[in-house]
């Protein structure tokens, strides 16, 4: 099973699981049938979706399943027309060596930048009411730039971001409290 | 109606604030759709809290200023670096590119600029003629005719977006379960709220739309190895063309503005896919389709007038119906909501000033991006070169506020970031985002006039048949999931025999 398969298979097996525990959770809804039940209750929406996405994901699932089953047999006629010898791509030989360093090979399966961003999108929202909205932005803008601005550049950038982060921070923080009424926290600057 | 129009129009050229907004708006918008790699419905979210004060009128002004100008500035990016600055200018690298590289970038930049001009003005002028019409036809609608109408949208753009329709389906289905969690409509009974008091309001659209567009794009721009970009010289002289370029291209801009305007109107779809049809379009029309690819105007003028055409198509379903067009218009739905407005059938009576005031805002932002655009081009190509580093943490800080100002809490923020790490995954397993978007906003009134339809009939589901209005759109939701079968079956066999 090649590699799009293979996410078409987990996107089908993804929603199956999500269906079926999507359907449990309405046992937990209460329903109110005061003129007696003439039709849907808070119950009926939430289960009609639940059943349809069952379906949607089995189709999904079977189609991809019949199409790898058909694909196969076609690959196996084809390897018993041919000589020479065929590779198969599940075996651990065909596999290419991972090329680069440590870091290059696990950024190549979950990008290391990724993670981080998420992190510090993590760190600032948790920052957000505690700690305040200047220095936690202040603490983001310069995390993020730093992480994003190629390895390279870096070195040229430093004075510029620093100063950028705090700067867009407070005349952020002024113009949208001051000028735009909108009420941000303060934090430990309070 | 005229009177309306025309005072509309007029109390937008009578205001300062609102021009200067409007011109505000349309910089911003040129600006964020020229730089690849963030879109116009980045914009919009980033510019949203900013109109959270601003009177109505000239806050929603803004925002379909943004939408128009971002709708243009992706041709900027398409001819001068060969990479589309939005999804709607696709087509336009296909032949902007290739002039600019024959030293041609001045007159693909000018023609781009002339045919989105034309393009958006035929869309608004479509949209200011056709929307109060169609908004009074709906005021007849039931709970049957709403259901089947939104019925019909779901499974609309379930079907026509992506490659399979089951992951559409799946996709629109994910969204409704987001929909159905907080207080159920009509009995407010709670669902899936986990005993949290957080929960029981549910997820602000906002929060959904600024998490599955802004937010997924940051993290992607962070996740993706982009090459430094290189931006071709140009010399843009006047307008950039003559009369003569034009000679034999009115057909196809009038054409590709009208293909533009029906695939804007159509939920979910936009110019994201209606420059590329406009492009084909033109292409099977033309008598010297061989040249397409090379570098001629006939491309780039059937990509710009159909792209911005889809503007005032798909207002016209969001203001008459409260369904969005796109992306772009599901924000606009959004920020429609924030200023106490519900988008429908009726909105043009309830708010009837501030809809045409809209319109004149729009007629004005058209001829705005058109003189900044060549006025300006040398500005905006600096600002290509804007470095993303910058711009995209100040994106993730602004539509941070934007969620927290909802109702001063963190949660929101929270769901910014949940609905942000959806969207990423969404479009790494392309799954496509927009019917998730339509399920998340559809479910609502899905599920209260269905309820309400079969409260009505007690019980009987049978009476959506009996309504010419209701039967209809399930004749045609049945034609657009056979049609879409029939074509994935067909380019299945297609590339089996191939």
């Amino acid at each position: 099973m090649n590699s799009d398969s293979k996410k078409e298979l987990g996107v089908g097996i993804f929603f199956l699981v999500l269906s079926v525990a999507y359907m449990i959770g309405t046992t937990t809804i209460s329903t109110f049938t005061p003129f007696g039940n003439r039709g849907l209750d808070s119950r009926s929406i939430p289960l009609l979706i639940g059943i349809l996405t069952v379906i949607m994901s089995s189709i999904q699932i079977i189609s991809i399943l019949v199409k790898e089953h058909k694909m196969k047999i076609v690959s196996s006629e084809q390897v018993s027309d041919e000589t020479e010898e065929v590779c198969d791509p599940d075996e651990i030989a065909c596999v290419e060596p991972p090329k680069g360093t440590i870091i290059q090979r696990i950024d190549n399966v979950v990008p290391v930048k990724l993670v981080l961003s998420m992190l510090f999108l993590m760190i600032y929202i948790a920052a957000y009411q505690r700690v305040g909205f200047i220095l936690s932005s202040i603490f983001f803008l310069m995390a993020e730039s730093f992480l994003l601005v190629r390895d390279e550049e870096r070195k040229k950038w430093r004075i510029f971001i620093i100063l950028f982060s705090i700067g867009a921070s407070v005349i952020i923080y002024f113009v949208f409290t001051k000028y735009l009424s909108l009420f941000l926290p303060r934090g430990i600057l309070g | 109606m005229f009177e309306l129009i025309l005072s509309g129009y007029a109390a937008v050229f009578a205001d300062p604030m609102s021009i200067g907004m409007v011109f505000l708006g349309v910089m911003v918008g040129i600006i964020f759709g020229a730089l690849p790699g963030l879109t116009v419905v980045a914009g919009l979210s980033m510019f949203l809290p900013v109109t959270y004060v601003m009177a109505s009128n000239v806050g929603l002004s803004m925002l379909t200023a943004i939408y128009i100008g971002g709708t243009s500035g992706g041709l900027i990016s398409a001819i001068l670096l060969n990479i589309p600055g939005t999804p709607a200018s696709i087509a336009t690298t296909f032949e902007g590119a290739p002039m600019a590289k024959n030293g041609l970038a001045g007159k693909a930049l000018g023609l781009g600029v002339f045919a989105s001009l034309v393009g958006t003005l035929i869309g608004v002028a479509v949209m200011t003629l056709l929307s109060p019409t169609l908004a009074l036809l709906t005021l007849k609608f039931g709970p049957w005719e709403y259901f089947t109408v939104t019925f019909f949208a779901l499974t609309l753009i379930s079907a026509l977006t992506g490659k399979s329709i089951v992951k559409g389906l799946l996709s629109a289905l994910f969204g409704m379960m987001f929909a159905t969690i907080g207080l159920s409509p009509i009995d407010s009974a709670r669902r899936y709220t986990f005993g949290s008091l957080q929960l029981t309001s549910g997820f602000h659209l906002l929060v959904v739309l600024v998490g599955l567009y802004a937010i997924s794009e940051v993290l992607s721009a962070a996740s993706s190895k982009r090459p430094p970009v290189k931006v071709l010289s140009y010399k843009m002289k006047g307008l950039g063309f003559s009369a003569k370029d034009l000679k034999g291209n009115w057909i196809n801009l009038i054409r590709s503005s009208l293909v533009g305007l029906g695939i804007g109107i159509l939920p979910g779809i936009g110019g994201s896919t209606s420059n590329i049809i406009a492009y084909s379009v033109s292409k099977n029309a033309s008598k010297h389709p061989e040249k397409y690819g090379t570098g001629i105007p006939d491309g780039i003028i059937a990509s710009e007038s159909s792209n911005n055409a889809s503007i005032g198509g798909a207002m016209i379903p969001l203001l008459t119906l409260g369904i969005p067009g796109d992306g772009a218009t599901a924000i606009l739905l959004g920020g429609f909501m924030l200023h106490g407005m519900v988008p429908g059938p009726l909105l043009f009576q309830q708010n009837g000033d501030l809809i045409y005031n809209i319109f004149g805002s729009m007629l004005l932002a058209t001829v705005f991006v058109a003189i900044l655009m060549w006025a300006g081009m040398r500005m905006f190509v600096k600002i290509l070169k804007v470095p993303t580093h910058i711009l995209v943490p100040l994106i993730v800080v602004l539509c941070s506020i934007g969620a927290y100002a909802l109702g001063n809490r963190v949660f929101d923020m929270w769901g910014l970031l949940l609905f942000g790490v959806i969207g990423l995954l969404m479009s790494r397993f392309k799954i496509p985002v927009p019917p998730f978007i339509l399920g998340f906003i559809l479910e609502g009134a899905l599920e209260t006039n269905l309820r309400r339809g079969l409260e009505y009939s007690n019980g009987n589901f049978w009476e959506v048949f009996t309504r010419p209005i209701s039967s209809m759109f399930l004749i045609l939701t049945l034609l657009s999931l056979a049609t879409t079968l029939y074509k994935q079956y067909r380019s299945a066999k297609r590339a089996k025999g191939a």
